[in-house]
């Protein structure tokens, strides 16, 4: 660490010495243009400077022998000896082997006009665009083909990413996350902090994916972080100061609509009205319950990068701080970061380098989703009446379930979430790795790296004994999770008579990750000072827990990629996984792949295309797995348990309810044919994709007689298939002193399960909640994944009660009518990007879409057709309900006994178009006025989600109850914490 | 630091296909059962499923209290109290049920099957534990047989086979009967512990199945060994408050209890079943309530006519209005007002208790004599006497007389009291079928038409769907 410094202090002290000369000028490039980010160095020195907007610069030298050196990239670099000269301008030419930068692949990189794969970037611009908790969220929008979807709005909330589709019923489909080369073990790279990431690199297809094997089945996701380059020292600074708000307010009954409409219950279920007619003039509007709960809440973020370096040693350090509170009061995310990447070369044969970042997120939870009847926070906000306030004269809550005998028993007054009840989870996450690379001669590279993945985890909640019938609670619980990686790789690059090069990759790798969790908890205490701090002291303490779980891989991998005269392009790789997960025998699997491209560009024939820049064409193909099992589920494990008898607990152990059986990997083959063309003179990009994946030996839950004990087992069987179509356009339309510059991208997949178990469906877990208890979700042969399946409504009967359509023709309407209803796969999802700059301004619009998916609306199903619990409603209910004179209602008649199942009127067309983000910038000239020490600092105004447009009816359509990686539970809503719009001011200034 | 670089791939080769070996730290399945005590906890994990509250702690109760003649269900559970069968949410909750009552015949299988392979276990422990499992797994069966009919009948010979057609009704009666008539006398006169089995246990199951299929003589025998034993009497009490000494929530066991399921007053082992009961508002459940059920003291003939006196009628229920009126009644026979969350009372499950047996032997002594006898009449009287405050045991002024009763009018009177001793067990409409009755008395209580598919549940689609040799039409029970 103090040599660290060391190095640190060394350069940054470096940079001030002697001044005698100071040269200035400007570097154009081809088209006689300024070009802006030019790095200027003294050679020989660690003295250097930039380019402005403009591309001017100016620089100090010691001496009239002092040579310049000016590199940018895709430019050939150009040196000047600056003599007698104080203005040295320069004209850069377009270096035609390097014009395409350099992208991340696994276990190396690759020149972007070499790639034989399908890839996706997002650059650190896009990535940094605006303030988000999940580096994940910046990724939505950016690269055709890549959905990402929160799970909810709550911060801190978990982001579920589909890259092509789903693959697996059993595993996660969560692609894996490779962070500066580090597979890392969570679903969600949470550790980082979106201004500290250079770029991130979507594999998608299998000839990119199959080097990671067994994990490459969802697509792989390239994370790669800041490194500093040599040259000045680069001090970058962006702070910023967001204000959300709830994007809309559902529109609900007043009290004098719920009163009457209480009474309109009471009138047809034969009771005795509600409340008088003069209780009902007095009520007028009553209490807003949505404005109780939610705020206007800030959200801020600082960051510090510092990176700079000599041509011997690079480094960049950073430290940030993320702070969000949520629009429901209480709720919050924070995270401190810092971060430290260092290149060092020990000699010309010998190099180190080492990252790490550590982080602290803390997420503060409020009750969160889910329940019913006014049970849980969002739905009592939603159902809480009007007519009612949050306090009794006396100060103290409401008791919402005892208020009306008539309402609601499970009705919480969500003061008692808000106030009285604490759910946090601090982190301390770890990731480091270091490398030391061995180039014993020219072309080859030895390169051994170790990495440590770690993550310590503590949740504490607490009800107060103030909760309603509380008599105080609480819990604690920690998680340990460390993964140990190391990496040895050999790659050997040649070129062989000018025309034949190759690069050749060979390595071994190991991985494993241990969990192991410690919880206790406790129920009646005597007062709420002690919080979490002193389980023992509960009246009941609750039973320990622990929980060990360890999984290692082990893998060889290798890969060719050679090119003939640029012109022909292959790629052939190769990786063995071994897992532990997998019953001996079939621990092994083998991951192959081949790609081919072929860049006609090259070819005379279409050389001289005027208009065509390049243009190339790909196909590849590939196997990848998934690791769709948890650890031991092979093994004939006993579960314990625990049963009263007499007045104490006694231990019991028995199989669980999934039968073990022996199972192998699932494997996933995809081909892909893409096309690459870039036209007058790279204005316009054009990128399109087609692919197919099939997945076999699909890991899959069979389901078994339920008399047999076991309800299921897993086996490889089954198939699933996604194919689609990807398009991504990129081009400037202007480029002089007004730039306009667009991008737009548009992802198309088609999801079918091909094969089950002896045909059977699937089922989802059942949804319960309470007037409604049933399977929602279905896998079925022919069907995409995760579909609706349910009952199809036929109007209503002559009491006004829903119909159901008897789909068999068996005089019942039972489980055997039930079909599919609804599909919550989108049809395509789709971004847009423009970004105009005019002189010191820039106008940024980005934005993002979904079209084609049904979102099931579970918390309409009590918020619009349960009756007999008093729970206030959507003002719709009220207006349009079924009466002898309006046959033909929206609703049916407003009666305690009207049933409902799970059925089409619940499935909502989810499909939104958003103006995700939409920000104008502007560059404060300094240069003008002679402050040369700044290089560039722009202040700007954006916002986010600020126009949605969707026939959603509830808060937000990006929304994913039940998301997770293996959940086949898609495309639900269900009282869920909603989406924020966020008005952002920040400033990002570079010295 | 260049050693560094050549020793971490030698590490790692030596580590290498060791580290693909997996290393649980857990049971494994293969080496258990092999002593007393890992035995009696395979044993034990029959128990949980049963208790769970999927299961008799809470669902099969809750749905059996709204088909009874005294009471309604209300919000899910108003759908059952129309008689006309079960919609889609209930049948996922008895799709549930089903799914614990063969989890604990499976778990009973395999002590059946592993305990007398043990390696370090005693002959007389085997036989004890073995026991244990065939008494439970007969129960678990005779809850499937009643509410489904004949169901596939899983025993160690068959216990891995996936696919059984459904048995015949007579079969599953011969399983439980074989395994009841084996172990009654190889359980322990007194148990061990309060939720275990006893001898008398067993004979009090034996008693009801042989009830239920009108072999009276049988049944009879049975109860009064289990009453000649004398180890059960009824507790005395005097006002209706004295009910909470039998069923209340800090009670650990009386000389009623003959076989109950046992819950403690913990988060997650408690009862689940008086949760369905309250009214947040009645402060008679420390997590709220779901009052599920209700009745009402004017329109409910049963309820309306029951007298007063009884102190039964005030100890289970009270007045509150959920907004169906000022006459609803809630049930608060089982109450926990410091339960610990939904499933935390402290209250048991009597799933046999003395009283059960002294009002089947008067019914079935009665049948066997075709006619009441002093002996029946005592039976009753003795049930009867205590709900009223008096001595069990001694002559009382509200005592019925022989001379009163035909044979008919003394089983309507006995099936009468054992619908008031029984209220909220979850009993009552087993025993309203089990009579053929049923249309009849439901018809004149709540003036609803049972109709015929009420009379079964479903067999869940996770059987159907899975069970290869089903028919799903032909195998699936009337209605459904």
């Amino acid at each position: 660490m103090q040599r660290l410094l060391l190095i640190i202090g060394l350069f940054i002290g470096g940079t001030t010495f002697a001044q005698d000369i100071v040269v200035s000028g400007s570097v154009t490039g081809a088209e006689n243009d300024g070009l802006p980010g030019v790095s200027i160095l003294v050679a020989g020195s660690t003295a250097g400077t930039t380019t402005d907007s403009e591309g001017r610069y100016s620089i100090r030298v010691p001496s009239s022998a002092a040579v310049l050196i000016f590199s940018y990239i895709g430019y050939v670099t150009n040196r000047e000896t600056v003599g007698t000269r104080t203005k040295i301008d320069v004209v850069l030419e377009i270096d035609t082997k390097s014009l395409e930068e350099v992208v991340v692949v696994g276990y190396g990189t690759v020149r972007k006009s070499d790639l034989t794969g399908s890839l996706s970037q997002v650059k650190a611009k896009e990535i940094n665009a605006f303030p988000a908790t999940n580096v994940l969220q910046a990724m939505s929008g950016r690269a055709p083909g890549v959905q990402v979807v929160q799970n909810t709005g709550a911060p801190g909330g978990a982001v579920s990413v589909r890259i092509r589709g789903t693959n697996s019923v059993q595993g996660s489909n969560e692609p894996l996350y490779v962070v500066d080369g580090f597979p890392i073990s969570g679903s969600n790279p949470t550790i980082l902090n979106n201004s500290d990431i250079e770029s991130i690199e979507i594999l998608k297809d299998a000839s990119a994916t199959a080097i990671y094997g067994s994990r490459g089945a969802n697509g792989v996701v390239m994370i790669t972080t800041k490194r500093g380059k040599s040259g000045r020292t680069n001090v970058d600074f962006e702070t910023s100061y967001g204000i959300q708000t709830l994007r809309k307010k559902l529109d609900l009954m007043n009290a004098g609509e719920y009163a009457e409409f209480y009474n309109l219950q009471a009138a047809n279920d034969g009771l005795a009205p509600r409340f008088t007619p003069g209780e009902i003039e007095g009520l007028g509007e009553g209490f807003d319950w949505q404005s109780l709960i939610f705020q206007k809440a800030p959200m801020k973020t600082h960051n510090l990068t510092v990176s700079g370096g000599n041509e011997k040693t690079q480094f960049s350090v950073s430290a940030s701080i993320f702070d969000q509170d949520g629009i429901v009061i209480g709720s919050g995310y924070n995270r401190y970061s810092l971060r430290a990447n260092i290149n060092h070369d020990i000699s010309k044969k010998l190099s180190v380098s080492y990252g790490a970042t550590l982080s602290r997120p803390r997420i503060q939870r409020r009750d969160n989703g889910g329940g019913n009847r006014g049970g849980s926070m969002i739905s009592s906000i939603l159902s809480a009446p009007p007519t009612l306030t949050p306090y009794n004269e006396d100060g103290t809550y409401r008791n919402l379930a005892t208020a009306y005998p008539w309402g609601s028993n499970v009705l919480i007054n969500p003061l008692n979430h808000i106030n009285e009840q604490t759910n946090e989870t601090v982190s301390n996450k770890v990731l480091a790795n270091a490398a030391m690379t061995f180039k014993p001669f020219d072309g080859l590279a030895i390169r051994v790296s170790g990495g440590i993945e770690s993550s310590d985890d503590r949740t504490d909640s607490y009800t107060t004994l103030n909760f309603l019938n509380s008599r105080g609670s609480a819990s604690a619980s920690v998680s340990q999770a460390i993964g140990l990686l190391s990496e040895n790789t050999i790659t050997y690059s040649k070129t062989l008579a000018d025309d034949h090069s190759f690069t050749l990759l060979g390595g071994f790798t190991y991985q494993d990750y241990i969990t192991k969790s410690l919880s206790g908890s406790g129920v009646g205490y005597l007062s709420d000072a002690q919080e979490t701090a002193n389980l023992a002291s509960a009246d009941v303490p609750g039973i320990p827990g622990t929980f060990y779980s360890k999984w290692a891989l082990l893998s060889y991998l290798g890969r060719l990629n050679y090119s003939f005269k640029n012109k022909y392009l292959l790629t052939a790789s190769f990786r063995a996984d071994g897992a532990s997960k997998y019953s001996a025998g079939t621990q092994w699997g083998f991951f192959p792949s081949g790609a081919f491209a072929w860049r006609l560009s090259e070819e005379d024939f279409i050389k001289d295309l005027p208009f065509l820049s390049d243009l190339k064409l790909r196909i590849g193909w590939g196997a990848t797995g998934s690791q769709a099992i948890d650890a031991y589920a092979t093994l004939n494990q006993l579960n314990s348990g625990k049963i009263v008898l007499g007045d104490a607990l006694f231990t019991s152990f028995s199989p669980g309810v999934r039968l073990p059986g022996n199972l192998k990997w699932e494997t996933t083959q995809q081909t892909d044919i893409g096309l690459d063309a870039s036209f007058f003179r790279n204005r316009l990009h054009i990128t399109a994709d087609y692919y197919i994946k099939n997945t076999k030996d699909l890991l899959n839950t069979v389901s078994l007689p339920s008399s047999l004990g076991f309800t299921n087992t897993i086996r490889n069987v089954g198939a699933i298939q996604n194919k689609g179509f990807e398009l991504a356009v990129n081009t400037t339309v202007f480029d002089k002193a007004f730039k306009w510059d667009i991008g737009a991208n548009i992802g198309f997949n088609r999801n079918k399960v091909v094969k089950l178990y002896d045909g059977k469906d699937i089922l989802g877990t059942a949804i319960n909640i309470t007037v409604v208890n049933d399977v929602l979700n279905i896998l079925r042969e022919g069907d995409p994944l995760g579909s609706f399946f349910g009952y199809t409504e036929k109007g209503y009967d002559e009491n006004g009660k829903i119909q159901y359509v008897d789909t068999n023709d068996d005089g019942a309407i039972n489980q055997l009518d039930k079909t599919i209803i609804g599909n919550p796969n989108p049809d395509f999802i789709y971004g847009f990007n423009s970004t105009m700059s005019f002189k010191n301004f820039e106008l940024n619009v980005f934005l993002q879409g979904s079209e084609g998916n049904d979102i099931f609306n579970l918390s309409s199903v009590n918020q619009t057709l349960d009756y007999g619990f008093g729970l206030n409603m959507p003002r719709e209910v009220y207006l349009d309900n079924w009466t002898p004179a309006n046959p033909n209602a929206k609703y049916p008649v407003i009666s305690r006994t009207t049933a409902t199942f799970i059925s089409d009127r619940f499935v909502e067309d989810g499909s939104y178009l958003r103006l995700k983000n939409i920000q104008l910038g502007y560059n404060i000239p300094f240069q003008n006025w002679n402050i040369n020490w700044i290089r560039n600092v722009q202040v700007y105004a954006s916002a986010q989600n600020l126009l949605t447009f969707t026939k959603y009816s509830w808060w937000d359509p990006e929304i994913n109850s039940y998301g997770s990686g293996n959940s086949i539970r898609q495309g639900i809503d269900h009282y869920s914490y909603p989406t924020a719009k966020t008005v952002t001011f920040g400033i990002r200034a570079n010295f | 630091m260049k050693k560094l670089l050549f020793l971490v791939p030698l590490i790692i080769l030596v580590s290498c296909e060791d580290a693909l070996i997996e290393k649980p730290k857990s049971l494994a399945v293969e080496t258990f059962y092999n002593t007393a005590m890992e035995v009696e906890s395979a044993v034990n994990a029959i128990y949980g499923p049963l208790r769970s509250d999927v299961c008799l702690g809470g669902l099969y109760p809750a749905q059996m209290e709204a088909y009874v003649d005294y009471a309604y269900g209300r919000g899910s559970y108003g759908i059952l109290s129309e008689f006309q069968g079960l919609d889609p949410t209930n049948i996922t909750r008895t799709g549930q049920m089903w799914d614990q009552f063969y989890l604990s015949i499976r778990n009973a299988n395999l002590v059946i099957a592993n305990a007398p392979k043990g390696s370090k276990i005693s002959q007389e422990d085997i036989t004890k534990y073995v026991a244990e499992a065939r008494f439970l797994r007969a129960l678990a069966y005779f809850y499937l047989v009643r509410n489904y009919g004949g169901v596939m009948l899983r025993t160690v010979d068959n216990m891995t086979e996936q696919s059984l057609p459904r048995s015949t009704e007579e079969a599953v009666y011969e399983l439980i009967l074989d395994d009841l008539t084996a172990i009654e006398n190889e359980l322990p006169d007194t148990p061990s512990i309060a939720g275990r089995p006893s001898k008398w246990a067993a004979k009090s199951l034996l008693a009801d199945v042989y009830f239920y299929r009108a072999q009276y003589a049988e049944a009879r025998e049975k109860a009064l060994e289990v009453i000649q034993s004398g180890n059960y009497s009824l507790v005395q009490v005097t006002v209706p408050e004295d009910f909470e000494k039998i069923v209340g929530p800090d009670v650990v066991v009386t000389t009623e209890e003959i076989f109950f399921l046992k819950y403690t007053r913990q988060a997650g082992y408690g009862f689940q079943l008086p949760m369905f009961a309250h009214h947040p508002g009645s402060g008679l459940h420390g997590a709220g309530g779901y009052y599920a059920h209700y009745t009402d003291s004017q329109s409910n003939p049963v309820f309306k006519e029951w007298n007063n006196n009884d102190l039964r009628k005030s100890y289970n229920w009270y007045n509150y209005n959920i907004g169906l009126g000022a006459n609803s009644y809630l049930c608060k026979k089982f109450s926990d007002s410091e339960a610990i969350g939904a499933s935390g009372a402290g209250n048991d499950n009597p799933l046999y208790k003395y009283s059960d047996i002294l009002l089947l032997y008067a019914e079935a002594d009665t049948r066997v004599s075709n006619g009441p006898t002093a002996d029946g009449l005592e039976k009753l009287n003795m049930v009867h006497r205590r709900a009223y405050g008096n001595n069990p045991t001694q002559p009382s002024a509200i005592d019925f007389k022989l001379g009163d009763y035909n044979m008919q009018t003394f089983l309507d009177l006995v099936l009468k009291e054992r619908g008031y001793e029984t209220q909220y067990e979850g009993k009552r409409w087993l025993d309203l079928k089990r009579t053929g009755r049923v249309k009849e008395i439901i018809k004149a209580a709540v003036g609803k038409d049972v109709a015929d598919k009420h009379l079964l549940w479903p067999i869940p689609l996770s059987e159907l769907n899975f069970n290869t040799v089903l028919d799903p039409v032909r195998d699936q029970n009337p209605g459904y």
